[in-house]
């Protein structure tokens, strides 16, 4: 694959991730948490072409299989039983929350994280961008409200990190990154339970209506 | 072999639990999984003290320190699982949770048991991670056991602080593999290739790494800052989960932890790792000290006195040498001492029906053994002579008065306002006239019978340490 269609493939990791933190709406979340999953599926896809190795094209179906369809239906059959069609506030305002991605970005570009991005040279531009959408992804997991956008988060950091290992040539053994996507699956779906069962405890995601830990 | 055991025991009585209905077969299968559990962890201790390590295959591997963890998760594992059936017994008499409730506890329990046993044994650092994370996703239903808001909440922030911590943990995990691209990039790598390709490792990335797995794996350790999870979650699960969490998945997440410490130091020298562990050490011990003196609830301060022995571990390993044989064995005095303590808070929680101290008064008189049993193990914790903890926080701490005088100084400083602490709490809990209401008398000989197991062990090694765990000891304090 070549460098420029995994920059746009990255850099639609990146855009969902900045998508993410100004929708207000929980549908267009779990949409664009599919396309940044799609975009990274491509991108696993991509690293089969280039090595011919089979095991390689079972886990980006398997990714795609499990972060594009299963997710997705997951969290909007969430949003339809509960009937919760717009996302809970964030800590920061908008304005202030695109000046901390803006800062965050050019920290992931800055020389203090030289080393993490120039693991693989030809890549670095790659890491740099990886990196950045995991500290996107961090920063989205603290200042959403909604216990679907801390989980949507968690899981944009989880693609983030995968996106950056691919570049940097860290990929595990076929039969790890199985185990890896298995372990996703049963998060996926406890985090699911916990979902309905904070529904049914709090009337809705809005994590700052849980205040039973007081004492 | 032994391992294939332990893992088939708890295979079969988590199928059990989930398919049989009959509550008595259900906690028979689960008391026997965890007792061939401790079982085999003997043996295999027996045989990495006579060999040097266990491998039964390429995937699983048990060197000193895995040993003495193991040892420890199922010592801990077999008495949580005969108290969990007398106070699951106790709970359901009083309406408190139904049978269908206990079937799922075992099931979870035996999920757990599988998950730390396979944390422990696995031969590669991604497998272990995997493990790991089973290790949360299994805990996560068993701290919203009671299906309360506070107890929803507390799982919910043990999840996602967690998971967080996890995938921080993961992705410096990754860096490690930066030392072997070239040459195996894909490949199955075990702790021991990944230690031995160390030196192809840049020294900046090594030291980012190890900050990204002391910050993941440090979460779930509970050192402070990251340690917020912990007393929200040891305060609403069932008390003999409390225990585990204590006694077991702490010292898991601290030996991977010091795995990786080992790969750090072979590229940067050990001064980086320890540095940082005396740092989160020497927080742990003075954040937990300070919200101890003005606990409200029994179960938290539990917690908090986790997170500061888990400091103080740090501390010993942040010390090196003595200080690294004191803080194992302090991992293993630490472990027995918390099933005490939860076990024995267990029933001060069945009879009181709370879990604020305040509501509790002369506990003494209402419930003489287990005031008894939570007192030793509030001596022992706050290591009080003859108990082997004061050995271990005496060594700890001298091996560092040398080379860092103030840490030390101020170490035992906040040890004595911990003392201080539990001796103010346990003056209000055990003395003075119980409430009219509060029947007198013990809850059953097996809700006792499990603490003073315990209790009995932790005296013992106060005064006798096996050869077989001597020779452990020393060979885990050279590794790490």
């Amino acid at each position: 694959m070549t460098t420029l269609i995994s920059q746009l493939l990255l850099e639609i990791v990146f855009g969902t991730i900045v998508f993410l933190h100004i929708t207000k709406k929980n549908f267009s979340m779990v949409l664009a948490y599919a396309l940044q999953s799609l975009a990274l599926s491509a991108i696993l896809l991509g690293s089969f072409f280039e090595t011919g190795n089979m095991p390689l094209m079972l886990i980006a179906l398997f990714e795609l299989l499990v972060k594009v369809f299963l997710a997705p239906i997951f969290f909007i059959k969430l949003i339809q039983k509960h009937e919760v069609p717009f996302s809970t506030s964030t800590y920061l305002n908008t304005p202030l929350s695109l000046i901390v991605i803006a800062a965050l970005t050019f920290i992931a570009y800055s020389k203090k994280f030289l080393p993490l991005s120039s693991i693989v040279a030809s890549h670095q531009a790659l890491l740099a961008l990886a990196l950045a959408a995991m500290f996107l992804s961090f920063f989205l997991i603290i200042n959403r409200k909604g216990a679907l956008s801390q989980i949507i988060g968690i899981l944009s950091l989880e693609n983030s990190i995968v996106a950056f290992s691919i570049f940097a040539g860290l990929e595990q053994s076929p039969a790890l990154q199985l185990g890896i996507i298995f372990a996703i699956i049963i998060w996926l779906i406890i985090a699911r339970v916990f979902m309905s069962m904070i529904y049914k405890h709090f009337g809705s995601l809005d994590i700052t209506a849980m205040k039973h830990l007081t004492d | 072999m032994e391992l294939f055991i332990i893992f088939a025991a708890f295979i079969v009585a988590t199928i059990i639990s989930s398919l049989v209905k009959q509550r008595g077969v259900v906690e028979f299968f689960s008391v026997a999984a965890s007792a061939i559990g401790l079982f085999g962890a003997l043996r295999v201790a027996l045989q990495v003290a006579a060999t040097g390590s266990y491998t039964p295959v390429a995937l699983l591997h048990v060197d000193a320190l895995g040993a003495i963890v193991l040892l420890v998760i199922f010592c801990v594992g077999f008495v949580a699982a005969i108290y969990s059936i007398a106070y699951l017994r106790m709970e359901t008499s009083k309406n408190i949770i139904g049978v269908t409730r206990v079937r799922q506890y075992f099931i979870l329990f035996n999920l757990f048991s599988l998950a730390m046993l396979l944390a422990v044994t696995a031969n590669n650092p991604i497998f272990a991670w995997i493990a790991i994370e089973a290790t949360t996703l299994s805990t996560a239903f068993l701290i919203s056991f009671y299906d309360k808001p506070s107890a929803i909440e507390a799982a919910w922030k043990y999840l996602i602080i967690n998971s967080i911590g996890l995938l921080l943990g993961f992705f410096g995990t990754l860096m490690y593999f930066t030392s072997v691209i070239v040459s195996d990039g894909g490949a199955f790598m075990s702790w021991q290739a990944l230690a031995a390709s160390a030196a192809g490792l840049d020294s900046l990335i090594a030291k980012i790494a190890f900050i990204f797995v002391l910050i993941g794996y440090g979460t779930k350790v509970g050192f402070v800052p990251m340690h917020t999870w912990k007393p929200d979650a040891y305060s609403k699960a069932p008390n003999p989960i409390g225990a585990l969490l204590s006694g077991a998945l702490l010292p898991i997440a601290f030996i991977t932890l010091l795995k990786f410490k080992s790969i750090t130091d072979a590229v940067v020298g050990p001064q980086f790792s320890q540095q940082l562990l005396i740092v989160f050490g020497t927080l742990s011990i003075v954040v937990a000290a300070l919200i101890m003196l003005n606990a409200k609830n029994y179960k938290r301060l539990l917690a908090y006195s986790s997170i500061e022995n888990a400091g103080l571990m740090a501390l010993g390993f942040g010390f090196g040498g003595m200080g690294a044989v004191a803080a194992i064995l302090h991992l293993i005095y630490h472990s027995l001492v918390k099933g005490v303590m939860f076990f024995s808070s267990g029933n001060l929680l069945l009879k009181y029906h709370s879990a604020k101290i305040g509501k509790i008064k002369g506990a003494l008189s209402v419930l003489p053994t287990t005031s008894v049993l939570f007192i030793a193990g509030f001596l022992v914790v706050t290591g009080v002579p003859p108990f082997g903890m004061f050995v271990t926080k005496l060594q700890i701490l001298s091996a560092g008065i040398q080379a860092h005088p103030a840490v030390s100084i101020i170490a035992l400083a906040f040890m004595a306002l911990i003392f201080i602490s539990f001796l103010k709490h346990s003056t209000a809990m055990f003395f003075g006239e119980p409430p009219k209401d509060v029947v007198h008398g013990e809850g059953g000989i097996w809700l006792l019978i499990p603490p003073v197991l315990l209790l009995a062990v932790i005296i013992m090694l106060s005064f006798y340490i096996p050869p077989f765990l001597a020779s452990l000891l020393h060979d885990a304090a050279a590794l790490y």
